[in-house]
């Protein structure tokens, strides 16, 4: 039924905005922001995807400050030096003030460092987790230009270890990926876990493309855990826990959000995934989520799925939220200072559609402050342009994943609070 | 326009960097036939250590000897070439094929070091680098990145014509003649494992070098800049130019990472939006298509070995053994 009249709600706006077309005709401006992508990676590809579909639906509502959004898109091909290139091509010959990017952190940082900071750009990556970010905006290098919408890795461990304390695991085994991600992942967990109470047996690197993971499992599995925690990607993932299952460890699992794929329980299979838990970031408990997964739905026929996708759409239009409060022709600075203004707690609620779009702009108009209710949850960022959010435990069902518990942004935070 | 200038200028530090490194790969194979299938693992040696020596103190790992920059510029082609040394120790002693194994093996074992060995770099994470030298008093904007080309260029040049006095020198000769036949060589008194190891360790010390600078241009380094890619990219700027010749190598260098600078931009700009999302991967055939085309048709590069004979203009002279 929601979802009848949602699309019924969607269908009528459309009818509107393309009845206000003809009246906003009079903005023939394009702005151009920039994205450096890796979309010559398979999964590179579906966030540069959504970032464009969130450009998309702010072109519907009428475009930002003024101006119809172009989004120029160059690929990183996960190279610092492609990357660094593409970035300074953009900031140079497009005139860009706003960039979203990169995913990996060793492309985003470099970026940071030699383009963006020394031209005053503002930078929002989706997905970049390092805790170098932190350190170098402690310090005052990022020059309040830097963001990003990825919150998970302080919340997520916490939540895994809130997991296994709340399962009574005795003692859990840990799989990460050996990249920037994984090993913060692994780092903040083992901390996570032991203030819970909960034995680390063995902390194992996984690293990509590996025909098989049978010693690293074996690895992990002599330790003899209760539960096996997993901070991998979905094809790694799948082919580790294969593995494990084998050779007869416990399907007793906790997940982090990369693996909320529906890839990964397909090939893994159902059957053994009844006791495995994932933990993620969480929309908040708003119609303007299931707005998006509505209209992500009605895009691209599928869930929105998928390490990065609500990350980048967030980034996305936070950007560009923050592009209309700072007005036309403002800088990389003056649109990085408007974040605050479209990301308050106080400010009036807006969905993450063309509808709340449209919504922030009258609001915006007349001075005022709008809170973004977007695909990860009423973002916040703190003064090093780092996220909290609130959390959700999850589990695979038959149709994807189904939620087993909700946390507040309050929980979220009180419960990080409890394991320090 | 002032875009248009400051991004040529950006360009053209970073590619110049790149000649560098393509520089110190054409000693070693070009000039002496040293198959090195590991030219990222000396790169990233000088880029790491020219970081650590000269950076700030950072939790977690080894660093923060705040060392003034030429004195950390210094540290990282010594810490390439010391590394050179030893593998070179090792290895030198294969042909061809072997050595490019060898030295590939020895690539990966350094990434994956680096990519672990938190202690020691940061892991992933990478090392965060130092202020730029002088940015403090040159500012963030257009002027300092043109001072910092200005002095990558000078490195560049001074570079090149140490080298082309390397070559044109005895001990050039002597290089070639290894390269050429080694049995031969040889059979002259000369002893070609040390000139071999000598070329070896010179042409890594300016790879170091160049490493050096990468890291100081970005202020940062992590195994993301030391994947095999750069090795073959490096090559393919050496083949495209031309092994043999310095001056095809600066050239290749340019040439190649012009193209895929610029390909990446006009196909950005000029593709259809759907196809947008699938430009990274037309770049990828793109720039194979051209390496594969130069080694169909142009083999010896753009700008081939010039080979003279070195008495030339002194016929008259007698032979003089060098």
């Amino acid at each position: 039924m929601s979802i009848v009249r949602t699309m019924g709600a969607t269908v009528g706006l459309a009818f509107g905005i393309s009845a206000l077309a003809g009246a906003a005709h009079a903005q023939d401006c394009t702005t151009k922001i920039g994205a450096v992508l890796p979309t010559s990676v398979d999964w590179g590809r579906p966030i540069a995807e959504t970032a464009q579909f969130a450009v998309d639906q702010v072109n519907a509502a009428g475009g930002a400050a003024g101006c119809q959004i172009e989004m120029v898109l160059r690929d990183t091909q996960v190279d610092p030096k492609v990357g660094v290139d593409a970035a300074k091509a953009l900031v140079d010959l497009e005139g860009v003030n706003v960039l979203l990017g990169a995913v990996s952190s060793g492309v985003s940082m470099p970026i940071l460092t030699s383009v963006t900071v020394p031209s005053g750009v503002l930078q929002m990556s989706c997905c970049s987790s390092s805790t170098a970010f932190t350190g170098l905006a402690t310090e005052g290098k990022t020059g309040g230009l830097w963001f990003r919408t990825f919150a998970t890795t302080g919340v997520q461990s916490a939540v895994g270890a809130k997991v296994a304390a709340d399962q009574g695991y005795k003692s859990v085994a840990i799989l990460y990926k050996n990249d920037d991600w994984g090993q913060d992942m692994a780092r903040l967990i083992a901390a996570d876990f032991a203030a819970v109470g909960v034995d680390v047996t063995a902390s194992v690197a996984i690293n990509d493309a590996q025909p098989n993971y049978r010693a690293e499992v074996t690895d992990a599995l002599t330790s003899q855990p209760e539960a096996l925690y997993l901070a991998l990607y979905p094809a790694e993932g799948t082919a580790a826990v294969r593995e494990w299952l084998s050779l007869g460890g416990t399907q007793n699992m906790i997940l982090a959000n990369s693996l909320k794929s529906d890839e990964f329980r397909d090939n893994v299979g159902m059957q053994y995934l009844g006791s495995a838990l994932g933990t993620d970031t969480a929309s908040p408990r708003s119609e303007s989520a299931d707005a998006f997964r509505a209209a992500y739905q009605e895009r691209f026929a599928s869930e929105p799925n998928g390490p990065g996708l609500a990350n980048s759409y967030d980034a996305a239009m936070i950007a560009l939220l923050a592009m209309e409060a700072a007005g036309k022709d403002a800088s990389g600075a003056d649109v990085a200072a408007a974040i605050a203004r479209v990301t308050d707690p106080d400010g009036t609620a807006v969905s993450a559609d063309t509808a709340g779009f449209v919504a922030a702009k009258e609001v915006l108009a007349s001075g005022g402050n709008v809170m973004f209710q977007g695909a990860t949850g009423n973002v916040r960022f703190d003064a090093n342009g780092d996220v909290s959010a609130p959390a959700v435990i999850w589990s695979f069902s038959d149709e994807g994943t189904e939620e087993v518990e909700f946390m507040s942004l309050n929980d979220v935070d009180a419960f990080m609070a409890s394991l320090k | 326009m002032i875009g248009i200038f400051s991004y040529l200028i950006f360009f053209a530090t970073t590619a110049s960097i790149l000649a560098i490194a393509v520089l110190g790969l054409n000693l070693q194979w070009g000039n002496t036939g040293l198959f090195n299938g590991g030219v990222v693992a000396f790169f990233g040696a000088g880029a790491y250590a020219t970081l650590i020596l000269g950076g700030t103190a950072q939790a977690g790992h080894l660093g923060g000897f705040g060392l003034f920059y030429p004195l950390a510029l210094l540290g990282g082609m010594a810490a390439a070439g010391l590394m050179a040394w030893i593998v070179g120790l090792l290895t030198l002693r294969l042909r061809h094929d072997y050595l490019a194994i060898a030295t590939f093996g020895v690539a990966v074992a350094f990434e994956n070091l680096m990519r672990n060995a938190e202690w020691l770099a940061g892991g992933a994470k990478g090392v965060r680098g130092f202020e730029r030298p002088l940015r403090a008093a040159l500012g963030d904007g257009f002027a300092y990145n043109l001072l910092f080309f200005a002095g990558v260029l000078l490195i560049l040049i001074a570079t090149y014509l140490f080298l082309e006095r390397l070559v044109a020198s005895p001990f050039g000769r002597l290089l070639r003649a290894i390269r050429e036949d080694e049995a031969a060589a040889a059979s002259l008194g000369k002893s070609p494992s040390k000139v071999r190891l000598t070329a070896f360790v010179t042409g890594s010390v300016i790879l170091g070098l160049a490493g050096g600078l990468y890291g100081t241009f970005y202020a940062f380094v992590s195994p993301q800049d030391v994947l095999p890619t750069l090795t073959f990219q490096i090559w393919a700027m050496l083949i495209v130019g031309g092994a043999g010749n310095n001056r095809g190598a600066i050239f290749g260098a340019f040439l190649i990472w012009g193209a895929w600078t610029l390909s990446g931009w006009a196909l950005s700009r000029f593709a259809p939006v759907d196809v947008q999302l699938y430009t990274g991967s037309f770049q990828f055939i793109l720039i194979g298509s051209v390496i594969v085309g130069m080694l169909m048709w142009r083999p010896q590069g753009l700008l081939p070995e010039r080979l003279v004979v070195s008495q030339r203009g002194k016929p008259q002279s007698t032979q003089q053994g060098e």
